[in-house]
Formats: structure tokens, C-alpha cells, sequence
């Protein structure tokens, strides 16, 4: 898909003639559905999360976040035997509206929707159920955080530029790809604050497996540069398969448009609702580009 | 090739000779006068029985003692009438004449006859490479594909686009073959430009519906574009030069009236031409096409005529990285196929034509970031043979029977290079294939009136090793190999039985009514969640999980010409189900994956609709105009909660017209006229907002809103229509030297023709904004061609 892109920027070239109007668009409202994004991880409580929303007509013109509150909220972690997981209903933890945290309520003007809990804290390896109700509707989920694959260095080429604050920081960083398929996700973000408040924050994220770049030390070089004195944090994420089919998927809607778009849908892993519930086993390294 | 396949084909050439015959014989060759070229399908008539030419431009026919009047007709050639008395059998060469400069810049020209009329087959066209170069184009380029979307139930994919569907089939069900050998990807420039240069084009033809059993492998339409053979008479050299390429074609004798050769080539200059203005960043990325053809001919005797074609054509796109010097990107993909004829005539009523054909498409992509790199590649080639032989028993009689034998070998994709420690060497498992078919036709006078067209064709399809399964849990992780085939062991087979039939009806000389039933099989499917063409669109073999796809063809028609066979005139209908279609998941991960039959969903289709069509073939003014109704539907379980939804290309109304007027020796005007309703399409109608975050610095939420999509093609972009116009200025023709101008102004009123929409939430108007880009407003261009 990713090289359908690339031919679709170069056939945009074509459109170089092209011109556009305004037009009409008369399109029936559609059924209100529920969106989830569940996120847990083994290192940041501040990125274990649930954002409940509900789909909106498309040309609704409130063009805001549609959070639904007043929902419940549960997380459990199991343990894994064979093929079969056991639930251990007493670890049962609930995730509050943010807007009922005092402290927190605050921090996040204008979020509606947003369920945390500072004393989640997951473990690598250990299954986990997402249970919600929102009135009579009800969503579950299921997830594990995978084993961590650290970055092992970080290195950058600098393109110097008169003035020094231009200089073009072309960074590569590499980590060890071992020999079963992994599953990645990338969080950019540049700047000096210590928490990412949702991942969401971040500035840019990237996608990828390990299916033909398999099993070794793998260098993953960022095409465009960042520039001299950046304060750059780097989120490597080992994700599972399905949470992986569904960032992906998520990628292609997000980005889809343009004269060889095709209709996508996400490729939900919870029932009742649209969404993923993504374990993050995450390798975080932050370093000044100089 | 299995048991079957050769029982049925031993059966058919064993009828074949048992037919009774009696009478004399007329037979003889029809070739172009000038240039000594065979005139394939030129129509020879005696009083009550006809025949056409075949591939050498020989015919045979049987007639009664006595004297007879032969008519020798061929598109765009001037016709011959002959008084032969027949004690015996008697042989005739017979040279036509190309048609006079004002006729031949005429957009319709040629044949008063009535062969639309008389004729079984009832949904073919053709069009000759010189009739293509008067019609108004884009860019100065003349085209091909785009000029037979012109013609009544082929509609084009789109602005400016060579894709084409003929009857609600998809692109893919269209077998597109130069001189036999099959085009994969017949486009250039994604699709903007065929591969087909029309200076080597002798002519085209199209069989949409009423397929003949010597033809198949495809659900919809046989696109058979034959090049020019050479000129064994003198040398001759044509070309054009338009603006974004030029063409050249040579052509000339080997040995004068033995044997002649031709080459042709094409290449884009846009890259050249926009050069000066880049900056030094920019000259580095670039995109251009070329393509060359060569044919050769060999007549090495009365009996044996042997026939060379090749063509290779690439594009090529290269890209470098304006901020990081150490990423470069290039891709190129192309065809290439070659074919070896040998035609060789057995007696005035058998000959045969034995076809050996290599044809190839393949995608290369190369991707380098310093010292990593990496190529993926993909693609598929043919070893191809064909022997048909073609039994003229007596008048009453045209038979044909033959065998076909394909191996195919599918390479969806190769990734090799190098990235840090890792060496990359991973490949989708390569698949084989072998398809086979045999057939038999005989086009035979039912009675004075009636003349049917009955025909058998049996194919066969077996997927073959060396090939391992694989095996994926439900996550579409790679656990583990299946069971493994050794080479050429069978993995599945496919046979299918397709009965053709085609039956005319005179009612008097210049009316008839014809009937058609055609049941055509497909076993290759092409990769392709996009209505455009691109390079990466895989080729996919019918296996144990995708099952071939299968359509019905059901049609008929009231043929009348007036005036003399100057109008022609006809009414189609048509009914064509078809199954075992195929889509692709929304979303569908089609590029370099081992799973590829995971992401197919299979359903069904159904097309049906009227195509009404007049044509002028004489006079200053000529042209023709067409008029389709026709309902285009596909139900897929998984798609639009399993209600059928309007495939993308439903079209409810179509009209063409096109005409040519003759102002004087030296100058004539055409024009185009195109109307279809617009293409189904879907479109969001919901969103919601996901990937939230908050951004301390600007103290706000972030978001990504996604579009969520309900029913399938329930939207019905604007109503395209334009209208063009071209004049043809013959500046200076001579015996020797020709040379011509074409002056074309495309989207003459500028309409806005829908290319596709796009939508852009206005946070401050608080509403979603709809815009809708058209590609092609008014262009004029100009074209120079030329002839010594």
C-alpha cells in the first residue's frame, strides 16, 4: 500500500493542470456507532488510557471530539496457560472519567471521554481484558504488552547550514530485530516537555513489521531531518499482530483521499464498537540533536 | 494438456476432413496494393455465398460453374468488383487500393456493404490505426484505447484514462492482445497513454459480446490490435511529433514482393522539455516512456508465410530526495512480447496458423538510503502456443478448429538488499500455471436466410508446483508450511465447457435480426483496490481458493442499412450475469503479501442494458453516434451488508457522437461528442475522532479525524460530458511524400468533468466543504504527422 502511495504522488504530477470547485454534497446521516482507543503500557501511566467517542454524520458541523462520558470502565489481567487465559476478576481494576479526578480534571481542558487510572500499571507479557459499558451497550477487548525491543544507539549526519540553528540533523537510530515477527510502532515528538498526554501528542508515527527486514541489528533512518539543538524523544513500541493490522489499517483511513482512494475501514480487535485496545511494550530514548 | 483436451481436439480435426464437398473453387490472396501487405478479414462475395480473408489475406470459395461476380470489400480500402466464369478452380490476386485522401481522412470509411448485416457476429468494431489519428486528442497524442471508447458499450474509466469496460465487465476482463501476444498492462503514464503506437497500428478490433469460440480467457471483450507487417514493395517512413512525444515508423522490403520488415519507436520528451526550468534538485527526478515495435513478414513460398513481432516498452520514474541526498527512489515496469507466426496453406481449403508467443510484464523498484538499499520486484510471463486450422468444405461451411496451450509463471514479488545487518532475500512464493484450450466453429448456411455460427470450446486451467502452502493464524502471522508440490505437480484443476453460438436472420438484403449466447471463463484476476492502473496491480492465478470467474452472455439484435449500405444502422440488447467475481477488502494489503487470497472476497455481477447505433460511411459528412442504456450491479456478501450495490462504472446513459466533415482537399474537422452519466461512487458519511492527544504547548486536544463509510457506491458523481474538435490540414501529399497537421481543442467549453472529490472540515465556518477537482479544462494542442 505503501508503494501505491508513491505512485499516487507521482500521479498527482498530473494534476498539475487540474483545477477544483465547490460542490454540493447530499449524503444520508449515518447510524451513531461507539469508538474506543484503549492504550496500556509497561513504562508510562500516563499513557495507559481509554478514550470512549461516537461516530458523527459527516457533515455534522461540530467538529469537536464527541467524548461520551458516564461510561464504566475495567481493565483485568489474566495469565496465559497453553491456549487458554484465566481471568483474574480480582485484579479488576476501573479507569475514571478524567473530568472526576481531581487534579487531572484541570489539566485537560475540552477532553470529554477520557477514562485513567495512575494505579494501572501493566507487565509485559500478561494478558488484558478491556471491559465497557455505556448504558446498555457493551465493548470488550483483549491485549497483552509484548516483549520490549530497546533502541541500542542513535546517531545523526549534519548538513551544515550558515546559520547554525538550520543545520538539517539527519538521525538514524537501530535496535535488534530478533528472530520472531515483530510488530512496531513509531512516536515522534521533538520538544522539552516530559510526558506525552495521549499519545495523540505525538508529532509523527510510523507503522512497520519486520516482514522482509527480519532478525538483526536494523537501522531505521529518518528521511527528512530534524533540525540543530532539537530536544527529540523517540517512542519504539513492539505492538501484537492484530493491534498492528488495526494501526495500520488506521494509517490508510486516516491518509485516504485523492483521485485513487478506495473506501477503508479499520480493522477493529474489540467487539462492540470501532476501535483497538494496543498493549505498547515501549523503548523511549530522548536526546538533544547537537 | 490433459486427455480431454486432446480427444476433443483429435475429434474435431477428424470432422473436419470427413466434410463433404463439391463444386469449384475461387481462392486466392487480398493485399493492400501499395504496400503488398495481407488484408486479414477483407470480405470476398460471390452471389450467394462469401468468406473473409485470413491472417495471410488468403480466401477460398466455393462456387457453382459458370460466371460469377466477385466482390473484394475491406475497411478503408477502395472496394473491386470481378467477372470470373468458373470452368474450374481458379485463383485471384487481388490488390485494393487504399481510398482516396478525402476519403481516407474521414473518420468512417471504406465498405459499402452489407457484412453488418449479413454477418453473425454482432458486437464487434474496428477501427483502422489511420482512423485513430483523426480524432481530436489530449497533448497531440493519438491513441488507440481512448478511440474505441468511443464506440457504443465501451466506456472509458475515466478523464483522459485508457481504461476500459466494455458491457460492466472490469478492465481486467478485457484480453488485450498485439499481434496474439497478451498486454497485460496495455498503458503508459498510469494510465493516460496506451502502449500502442499508431503509426505501427494497422487495426484494431473489438469483440464485446458473441465471442467466437476461437477466442477466450476473458469474462468481456477481446481487444486484438494487429500490427502493420511492412511495405515489400518500397521504403516508407511516418512518424508524428506531438507534445509530449514523438513517433517514428520505417518500413520496407527485405526482398521486393517476398518478404518486408517494419520498426517503429515512441518516446516521451517532457522530461527533456522541462529541464531548463528545474532546479538542480529537481533535474533529478524525472519520468519518461518509450516503446518500440518491429514486425517482419516472409512469404517463402505459395504455401508457407512465416511472421515475426516484437514489442518492448518500459516507463520509468526516478525520484530523489530535494532534502536528503541519500534517499533515491526509482521504478520502471514494462512489457515485452514476441511472436513467431508460420501460416501455411495445405490446399485451397486448408490452411493453418501455428503461433509461438513469449510475452512478459514486470514491475522493478529500487529503493537506496545511504549505505541500505533494497529491490522489489514482480511481474508474470507467458510461453504461449496457438494451431488453428481454418476448412472452407463449400460454400455452405467455414470452419475453424484449434488448440491453445499457456504456461504461466506469477512472480508476486522478490525483495533482496541490504539494511544494517540484515540481508534481505524474501519471496512471495512464485506460482505456475497451466491453461489449455481446445475449440471448434462452424459458421454454416442454415438455408437462404439463415446462417449460424455454432462453436465449442473446452478449457482447462491447473495450477502447478513447485509451490508450498502456507499457513497464517487468524492474526495473518505466517505459522508454518503446508504441503509442499514438487514441479509440476497439479494443486487444482479447473475444465470448463463454453458453448458460442451466433445465428443471423435475413429478412431482406439490408435487415436482419441476430441472436447471440456466448459462456466465457477466467481464470486470471488482477490485484487492484484502485480504479486507475498502477504498475504494482498483481496478476493472480485461479487456485484451490479462488475459483475461476464464469459470465453469460445473452444478445440481440435488429441489423438495417439504407441508402445503399451508406447508413448502417442496429439495435442491441443484452443480458450478462457473471460470477465468481472478484474484490478486494477495503483497506487490502495488496503489495509483496504472502496471504494475498486472505484480502479476496468473492461475489457476483450482473449487466444488461440497449445499444442503439447509426453510422454514415459516405458522403463529406461521415461519422456515427451511439446511445447505451445499460444497469451494472455487483453483490458481495461481505460488502454493503450483502446488498447489491452499482459497480463503480455503472453507467444509466452513454451517448457518443462523432463526426467528420471534408471541408476540402486540404482540409477536414472532426468532432467528438461524449455524454455518461456519472461514476457511482463512495463516499464518507460519518467520521469520528481518534489518535487523541493533548498539546500542552497550545493548551488543546489533538486529533485525527477518520471517515467512516456506510453503504457501496450509493453517491453518483456529476454527469461527464465534453465536446472536442479537430481539424486536419494536409499541407503538401505527393506520391512520395506526405504531410499533415492536426489542430485539436479538447473540452471545447470547458466543462468541469468530475475527477474525484475530496472533503476539508472549515473549523471556522463549522461545516465540512466539498470540492470536486476536474482534470482536463479547455486544451488545445497541436500535432504534425508525417509520411515519405
Amino acid at each position: 500500500m505503501q508503494l501505491t502511495k508513491t505512485y499516487s504522488c507521482f500521479a498527482l504530477l498530473l494534476l498539475l493542470c487540474s483545477c477544483e470547485k465547490e460542490i454540493t454534497v447530499n449524503l444520508p446521516p449515518s447510524k451513531p456507532s461507539l469508538v474506543v482507543e484503549a492504550s496500556i503500557n509497561q513504562q508510562f501511566p500516563n499513557l495507559n488510557y481509554v478514550y470512549i467517542s461516537r461516530t458523527v454524520d459527516y457533515f455534522n458541523p461540530d467538529l469537536s471530539l464527541n467524548g461520551v462520558s458516564n461510561a464504566q470502565v475495567f481493565i483485568t489481567s489474566g495469565s496465559v496457560s497453553g491456549t487458554d487465559t484465566t481471568w483474574n476478576e480480582g485484579s479488576r481494576i476501573q479507569l475514571f472519567d478524567i473530568n472526576n479526578i481531581p487534579g487531572v480534571d484541570s489539566l485537560l481542558q475540552g477532553f470529554t471521554g477520557i477514562y485513567f487510572n495512575p494505579l494501572l500499571i501493566p507487565q509485559v507479557g500478561v494478558p488484558y481484558r478491556l471491559d465497557i459499558e455505556v448504558g446498555s451497550e457493551k465493548i470488550t477487548g483483549v491485549t497483552s504488552i509484548p516483549k520490549v525491543v530497546n533502541i541500542d544507539t542513535v546517531y545523526w549526519r549534519q548538513e551544515l547550514s550558515t546559520n547554525k540553528s538550520d543545520t538539517n540533523m539527519f538521525v538514524t537510530f537501530e535496535f535488534n530485530d530478533g528472530p520472531e515477527k515483530n510488530n512496531y510502532r513509531l512516536a515522534i515528538y521533538t520538544g522539552q516537555n516530559p510526558l506525552l498526554i495521549g499519545w495523540g501528542a505525538a508529532e509523527s508515527f510510523r507503522t512497520f513489521d519486520d516482514s522482509f527486514i527480519d532478525n538483526g541489528k536494523r537501522p531505521y533512518s529518518f528521511f527528512s531531518p530534524f533540525k540543530y539543538g532539537d530536544t527529540l524523544n523517540l517512542y519504539l513500541s513492539s505492538v501484537g499482530r492484530r493491534e498492528y493490522l488495526f494501526w495500520e489499517s488506521f494509517v490508510e483511513a486516516a491518509n485516504n483521499g485523492g483521485p485513487f482512494a478506495t473506501p477503508i475501514s479499520v480493522k477493529s480487535n474489540i467487539k462492540g464498537a470501532i476501535g483497538s485496545f494496543t498493549g505498547y511494550g515501549v523503548s523511549f530514548r530522548r536526546m538533544i540533536l547537537r | 494438456m490433459n486427455k480431454s483436451t486432446l480427444s476433443l481436439c483429435a475429434l474435431a480435426i477428424a470432422f473436419l476432413f470427413a466434410l463433404n464437398t463439391t463444386g469449384q473453387t475461387i481462392s486466392g490472396y487480398v493485399k493492400d496494393s501499395a504496400t503488398g501487405e495481407a488484408l486479414i478479414g477483407a470480405l470476398v462475395k460471390a452471389e450467394k455465398s462469401g468468406t473473409a480473408a485470413d491472417i495471410k489475406g488468403f480466401f477460398s470459395l466455393k462456387v457453382s460453374q459458370g460466371v460469377h461476380t466477385i466482390t473484394v470489400t475491406y475497411l478503408g480500402y477502395q472496394s473491386q468488383t470481378l467477372t470470373v466464369d468458373v470452368s474450374k478452380d481458379v485463383i485471384l490476386n487481388i490488390r485494393l487500393p487504399q481510398t482516396g485522401i478525402k476519403a481516407k481522412e474521414a473518420v468512417v470509411t471504406g465498405e459499402r456493404n452489407n457484412k453488418n448485416v449479413t454477418s453473425t457476429e454482432m458486437s464487434r468494431v474496428e477501427l483502422t490505426g489511420e482512423q485513430v489519428k483523426t480524432l481530436p486528442v489530449i497533448f497531440g497524442e493519438p491513441d488507440v484505447l481512448k478511440a474505441i471508447t468511443l464506440l457504443p458499450g465501451i466506456k472509458s474509466g475515466g478523464e483522459g484514462g485508457t481504461g476500459f469496460y466494455v458491457r460492466g465487465g472490469g478492465p481486467d476482463q478485457n484480453l488485450v492482445l498485439m499481434d496474439d501476444a497478451v498486454i497485460y498492462n496495455p498503458s503508459h503514464l498510469l494510465g493516460f497513454l496506451s502502449v500502442f503506437n499508431t503509426d505501427a497500428v494497422r487495426n484494431v478490433e473489438v469483440i464485446k459480446g458473441g465471442m467466437p469460440a476461437n477466442y477466450g480467457g476473458r469474462l468481456s471483450s477481446i481487444l486484438n490490435v494487429n500490427l502493420k507487417e511492412g511495405n515489400d514493395k518500397e521504403y516508407d517512413v511516418s512518424g508524428g511529433v506531438g507534445l509530449i512525444s514523438s513517433r517514428l515508423m520505417f518500413e520496407g522490403p527485405i526482398k521486393k514482393g517476398k518478404s518486408a520488415f517494419m520498426v517503429a519507436g515512441r518516446r516521451t520528451y517532457i522530461d527533456a522539455l522541462v529541464k531548463p526550468f528545474l532546479t538542480t534538485e529537481q533535474k533529478a527526478n524525472g519520468y519518461y516512456f518509450y516503446d518500440f515495435n518491429a514486425k517482419a513478414h516472409f512469404n517463402i513460398d505459395e504455401k508457407n508465410k512465416i511472421i515475426f513481432s516484437g514489442y518492448f516498452g518500459r516507463d520509468i520514474f526516478t525520484f530523489k530526495s530535494p532534502v536528503n541526498k541519500l534517499v533515491k527512489f526509482q521504478v520502471g515496469w514494462g512489457n515485452a512480447a514476441a511472436s513467431l507466426r508460420w501460416y501455411h496453406s495445405f490446399n485451397k481449403k486448408l490452411y493453418s496458423n501455428t503461433v509461438a508467443i513469449y510475452n512478459r510484464y514486470d514491475l522493478n523498484n529500487k529503493f537506496e538510503f545511504g549505505e541500505n538499499g533494497f529491490q522489489l520486484s514482480s511481474g508474470l510471463q507467458d510461453w504461449n502456443i496457438k494451431h488453428d486450422f481454418y476448412y472452407t468444405p463449400s460454400s455452405k461451411h467455414q470452419i475453424k478448429t484449434g488448440v491453445q496451450y499457456i504456461y504461466h509463471t506469477f512472480t508476486p514479488g522478490i525483495a533482496t538488499g541490504q539494511v544494517g545487518t540484515i540481508s534481505i532475500d524474501e519471496r512471495i512464493n512464485k506460482q505456475y500455471a497451466h491453461e489449455s484450450a481446445v475449440y471448434f466453429l462452424d459458421e454454416f448456411k442454415a438455408g437462404k436466410r439463415f446462417t449460424i455460427n455454432a462453436g465449442l470450446r473446452l478449457v482447462s486451467f491447473t495450477q502447478v508446483g513447485p509451490f508450498t502452502e502456507k499457513i497464517f493464524d487468524d492474526q495473518d502471522v505466517e505459522i508454518g508450511n503446508g504441503k509442499s508440490y514438487g514441479k509440476g505437480e497439479p494443486i487444482k484443476t479447473y475444465l470448463g465447457l463454453e458453448p458460442r453460438f451466433a445465428a443471423t436472420y435475413l429478412l431482406n438484403s439490408n435487415t436482419s435480426l441476430k441472436a447471440s449466447f456466448t459462456r466465457t471463463y477466467q481464470f486470471l484476476h488482477l490485484a487492484t483496490t484502485s480504479g486507475a492502473q498502477f504498475p504494482a496491480d498483481l496478476w493472480v492465478p485461479s487456485s484451490k481458493l479462488v475459483r475461476p470467474q464464469i459470465a453469460y452472455q445473452y444478445a440481440v439484435g435488429l441489423f438495417k442499412n439504407f441508402n445503399e449500405n451508406a447508413y448502417e444502422t442496429s439495435i442491441e440488447a443484452y443480458y450478462k450475469p457473471m460470477f465468481n467475481q472478484i474484490e478486494f477488502k477495503p483497506g487490502a494489503e495488496l503489495f509483496f503479501n504472502q496471504n494475498l487470497e486472505n484480502e479476496m472476497i468473492f461475489g457476483q455481477g450482473l449487466s444488461y442494458g440497449i445499444e442503439v447505433f447509426g453510422k454514415k460511411k459516405f458522403g463529406k459528412l461521415t461519422g456515427w453516434i451511439g446511445y447505451t442504456w445499460s444497469r451494472t450491479t455487483r453483490q458481495f456478501d461481505e460488502l454493503n451488508q450483502g446488498e447489491p450495490f452499482f459497480f463503480r462504472y455503472d453507467r444509466t446513459h452513454d451517448i457518443s457522437l462523432v463526426g467528420t466533415y471534408q471541408i476540402n482537399a486540404k482540409w477536414s474537422g472532426t468532432m467528438v461528442f461524449v455524454y455518461g452519466t456519472g461514476n457511482a461512487a463512495t463516499l464518507p458519511t460519518g467520521r469520528y475522532a481518534y489518535r487523541a492527544g493533548y498539546d500542552i504547548e497550545k493548551n488543546e486536544p489533538k486529533f485525527t479525524f477518520v471517515d467512516l463509510y456506510d453503504k457501496v457506491n450509493d453517491f453518483r458523481l456529476p454527469a461527464y460530458h465534453r465536446l472536442d474538435i479537430s481539424f486536419t490540414y494536409i499541407k503538401k501529399k505527393t506520391a512520395r511524400y506526405e504531410s499533415s497537421w492536426n489542430f485539436s481543442i479538447y473540452n471545447l467549453y470547458n466543462r468541469a468533468n468530475p475527477y474525484f472529490i475530496y472533503f476539508v472540515p472549515d473549523v471556522d465556518a463549522l461545516k465540512v466543504r466539498a470540492y470536486m477537482v476536474y482534470l482536463f479544462p479547455i486544451l488545445p494542442s497541436v500535432a504534425w504527422n508525417f509520411k515519405f
